[in-house]
């Protein structure tokens, strides 16, 4: 009986030491995050509408339906990646993710120029290369420094109703998501 | 001989079935660390970023969650009306009260998994600060029900448990010193359809 005792209290003490394990571990081996979904969905550097209106279930959960949202997918380690969306719409904004799907950087329209999303996204190393002799049509974008090697660019945007569908639809189906020569 | 193993595999059992189904019920109840409560509302402001606990963490990694930035916004979501009893799609609600400063907010009726609930009509459950009409004290009074009412209307429909998330985009109370002093609106329930 003593020794039965003695086993289930080493089983729950063993618990306690799995559960840390498994709790650390989840984030490491998921095949279910954002990016191995995005992966699944399209490559690198390929635009891809997180939302249901682009046909088919969503790839990524985009909570809020008044919203429509595209996500691409970058290797800092290939060069900086440049973002571009032209049009007008009533709200965007955008979120750098690291390859777990944390948020490490985000901004939106108020912040830009001329409320254009042009954005870079770039590892310090580059931003030290990039600020030694700035490109003339780099001056207008955000740069985002962060030191990671893959990450998710998000975009989203504000539909506040049925006739801004078309609208903001092109505005994303037009963004470009691109390896940025320099 | 047999006797030892026996404890063994007891032990083993227990470590690796308790650790791991732990982790999973963790995961999967919708209270966790992290939250700040608002009356009925709670939001998390720290999931989705670096700083968020182990927890937030696996559950962002297994759910596929993208959480919004602190420059884009602010999730709030509530699971039980002002009595304290859990929302349905069955019942009316009505939600009331003055909402803290952002560009814009979305209010949508959600399922489980805090996915828009899907109904029968074209209308979608959700609404906008921008399509609302307000009170003369700038405070907002939305109908949540089956049938259209008059004023501000939320359409709900089906059975079973409903959620109301309440988002804020480009507001200052994203920054964690905003929170403190920051009221939202009351869930109360009007009826239910027997």
């Amino acid at each position: 009986m003593r020794r039965l005792l003695h086993a289930i209290l080493l089983g729950l003490v063993g618990a306690g030491m799995v559960h840390i394990v498994v709790l650390l571990l989840v984030p490491e081996f998921s095949e279910r995050d954002a990016w191995s979904r995005l992966s699944m969905a399209s490559d690198l550097y390929k635009i891809t509408r997180l939302d249901a209106e682009a046909g088919g279930a969503p790839v990524v959960k985009s909570v809020d339906p008044l919203f429509y949202a595209t996500a691409c997918r970058f290797d800092l380690t290939d060069g900086m990646v440049r973002v571009n969306a032209p049009g007008n719409v009533p709200f965007w904004s955008v979120s750098v993710y690291d390859r777990s799907g944390h948020n490490i950087y985000s901004f939106n329209d108020h912040t830009a120029t001329g409320r254009v999303l042009d954005a870079v996204v770039l590892t310090p190393a580059q931003m030290i290369e990039v600020r030694k002799d700035l490109p003339e049509d780099l001056q207008g974008a955000i740069f985002v420094e962060a030191p990671i090697d893959e990450g998710i660019f998000v975009i989203r945007s504000f539909v506040p109703d049925e006739s801004w569908k078309p609208i903001v639809s092109r505005f994303l189906d037009q963004s470009s998501c691109e390896l940025q020569d320099f | 001989m047999l006797k030892n193993a026996f404890l063994m595999l007891v032990t083993l059992a227990l470590a690796i079935g308790g650790g791991g189904g732990s982790v999973w019920y963790a995961l999967k109840i919708q209270d966790g660390v992290g939250a700040i409560r608002i009356g009925q509302w709670t939001a998390f402001p720290d999931i989705g970023t670096p700083a968020a606990d182990p927890y937030s963490k696996a559950r962002v990694a297994r759910e596929g969650v993208l959480a919004l930035g602190r420059a884009e916004g602010l999730s709030f979501v509530a699971e039980r009306d002002t009595a304290g009893e859990q929302l349905k799609r069955e019942c009316a609600y009505k939600i009331e009260g003055g909402f803290p400063t952002a560009r814009f907010w979305t209010l949508y009726a959600a399922d489980q998994s805090l996915g828009v609930i899907q109904t029968t009509k074209p209308r979608l459950a959700a609404l906008q600060s921008y399509q609302v009409l307000r009170q003369p004290d700038n405070s907002v009074i939305i109908s949540v029900s089956k049938r259209p009412s008059p004023g501000n209307w939320l359409l709900s429909d089906g059975f079973g448990r409903m959620y109301f998330v309440l988002t804020f985009y480009d507001t200052p109370i994203a920054s964690s010193t905003g929170l403190s002093d920051v009221t939202l609106p009351l869930i109360t329930k009007v009826g239910c359809d027997a």
